[in-house]
């Protein structure tokens, strides 16, 4: 990251150890600039939460410090309240109250202006695809319009960061695909966004900036293309047209494959496959056409190609020995008393 | 302070809306107090012949502030639980990342127990009347009994916040308020202490809510007793310094 701008989330050494001993998150530090999209990626139970609860002031760190705006959570909790705008994992609106009066709350609750607050809510409503539907009560709404309106919520007094606690969990494709685009959007009028999943295809659409986190420690923080690049090659595998003539057409194409592409620069390394050859090469998408062109000029014919990347489980599985896995217990029932 | 005003101001809108919009709660507000009198008022019509009562006064008129109190106790004990509902699917967290005074939150709760408690005594009053009792201050009188009456409900609310709060469950917060429904029954609520044994009277004397109902019961049946009715506001003020002390303490513990 660029290292001019002062960051807007800063954070050093964070604990967070909750009532009974469970060490959530585990010295966790990282910084910000301004503008960003940084996902944290990780497993239920790695420490997400627990940390971007604490970044929107409604958890307190064990010990370490965070500040967002250049407000220190714990003693400005106040202020960086009013910076920051918090969409959390499970969908909270007043199911008894419109999608327009929901807003409206929550704008005054931040002391936006009774003036700018219409406008602002009109804005937001229109924005979420819920103009058509903003006098009718919250409780009738999908679980699509739930999670926008709650979106919306988060933006009514235009924070400057955005907290996304696994926006898009339990919707269905579509409507997932739709969020992404509009946390896009938002995030390119300046927003800072820092997002928790566990789905990696949001987090490699997403954002720019990664950081996967297991056991409460960030294990590994880059781009997503520099961590997947990281973990290994990209492959490419062709499958040839066996040479005609006498003998093994097959093995004549594979040699003669190799052959060609052995002095290509970004070919790492090539071995036969049944069908043809796997190639290993540093970046696919850029080495496909040179490698099309010179078997082409050398008379080697290719039937079909693929081609594949190290994705971003295989980038947490080096990382931390295991997949990511989807659902698990995230915490105990809370019987009370007992806390 | 106006910070505190206005925000509660809001979360009372919500609060009400959350109330009124279910139409089974208006109902039923409006019907238990109903029943509860008739069927009170049929049993015990009799009862002011007994020596204690001083014979003369009409039980529908002494009967109304205990009947006021027992359908606020009513009110109070669910109330706890709509807390914990905003508590379960995050509302609460919601507001917390606002910035807004904690305290606020309770409020924008205890504005529709007022409600409730105030159309609750509403209905009581207008029943008695309707079945032969005279308020003795008449309009005014009554006014201020359902003040009292819906304040009493915001000093008592303390008894189900704070289960709700400790427990974060509703089924243990209904339960564990219902234990506090004996103290309307040892104080003057049904009968006068001279038909309590000694040990009771005792009690009595120094039970909070005997003061609301005896400043209602004067305004009920005699005249506008002052000293009764600035008992009835301290022993309110106390029980709301003692239980809404105790759920902020709750509520702080719950949110940290």
């Amino acid at each position: 990251m660029p290292g001019v701008s002062t960051p807007v989330v800063d954070v050093d050494e964070l604990v967070k150890v909750y009532p009974g001993g469970t060490r959530a998150v585990d010295g966790i530090s990282f910084s910000v600039a301004a503008g960003t999209f940084l996902g944290f990626l990780g497993p239920n139970g790695a420490g997400k939460t627990t940390t971007i609860r604490i970044l929107a002031t409604l958890l307190r760190p064990t010990s370490g410090t965070a500040r967002v705006a250049g407000l220190d959570v714990i003693a400005d909790a106040s202020a960086v309240r009013r910076k920051v705008g918090f969409a959390m994992q499970t969908v909270a609106i007043d199911q008894l109250s419109t999608g327009r009066e929901n807003l409206e709350l929550i704008g005054r609750l931040h002391r936006v202006p009774a003036s700018d607050l219409r406008v602002r809510v009109d804005e937001l409503l229109a924005l979420m695809g819920l103009a058509d539907v903003a006098g009718r009560l919250a409780g009738t709404y999908s679980g699509g319009m739930r999670r926008r309106l709650d979106l919306a919520s988060a933006l009514v007094h235009r924070p400057e960061v955005l907290f996304l606690d696994e926006p898009t969990e339990g919707l269905d494709p579509q409507s997932r695909s739709a969020l992404w685009e509009e946390l896009e959007r938002i995030n390119r009028t300046g927003t800072t966004m820092i997002l928790t999943t566990h789905y990696m295809e949001e987090a490699d659409r997403l954002c720019e900036r990664l950081a996967i986190i297991d056991v409460g420690r960030i294990v590994v923080e880059g781009s997503p293309a520099e961590l997947k690049r990281s973990v290994g090659a990209d492959s490419v595998e062709l499958r040839l047209i066996p040479n005609e003539g006498p003998g093994d057409g097959l093995a004549a194409s594979q040699d003669e494959a190799a052959r060609l592409l052995a002095d290509l620069v970004p070919v790492a390394a090539i071995e036969r496959t049944s069908a043809g050859v796997r190639l290993a090469v540093p970046d696919a998408e850029r080495a496909i056409p040179g490698l099309m062109r010179r078997l082409d000029s050398g008379g080697v014919h290719i039937e079909g190609l693929s081609m594949a990347s190290p994705s971003l489980d295989d980038v947490f599985l080096r990382h931390t020995g295991k997949r990511i896995r989807p659902e698990e217990a995230d915490r105990p029932i809370d019987l009370g008393w007992s806390t | 302070m106006t910070a505190l005003l206005f925000e509660s101001y809001y979360l009372g809108q919500r609060t009400l809306r959350r109330f009124y919009r279910v139409p089974a709660n208006p109902i039923s507000v409006v019907l238990y107090p109903l029943i509860q009198l008739f069927v009170f008022s049929q049993l015990f019509k009799d009862i002011v012949q007994l020596p204690g009562f001083g014979g003369g006064t009409s039980y529908l008129a002494y009967l109304a502030p205990g009947q006021i109190t027992f359908t606020v106790f009513f009110a109070v004990s669910w109330s706890g639980g709509n807390l914990l509902v905003d508590y379960r699917n995050g509302y609460l967290d919601k507001l917390r990342v606002t910035p807004i005074n904690r305290y606020s939150i309770l409020i924008g709760e205890l504005v529709p127990l007022f409600v409730e408690c105030v159309i609750m005594a509403g209905a009581i009053l207008v029943l008695s009347v309707l079945l032969g009792a005279s308020i003795a201050t008449g309009l005014p009188g009554a006014v201020a009994v359902l003040v009292l009456g819906g304040l009493f409900g915001v000093a008592w609310a303390g008894t189900s916040f704070v289960p709700a709060l400790l427990t974060k469950n509703e089924q243990a917060t209904g339960t564990l308020s219902i234990l506090f429904f004996p103290v309307a029954f040892m104080s003057t609520a049904f009968v006068p202490p001279a038909l309590m044994p000694d040990w009771l009277r005792v009690v009595n004397d120094w039970n909070p809510i005997t003061f609301v109902i005896e400043a209602m019961r004067a305004l009920m049946t005699t005249g506008f007793d002052w000293p009764a009715i600035g008992k009835a506001l301290i022993a309110i003020a106390a029980l709301g310094a003692v239980l809404h002390g105790a759920t902020l303490w709750a509520f702080k513990r719950l949110t940290n």
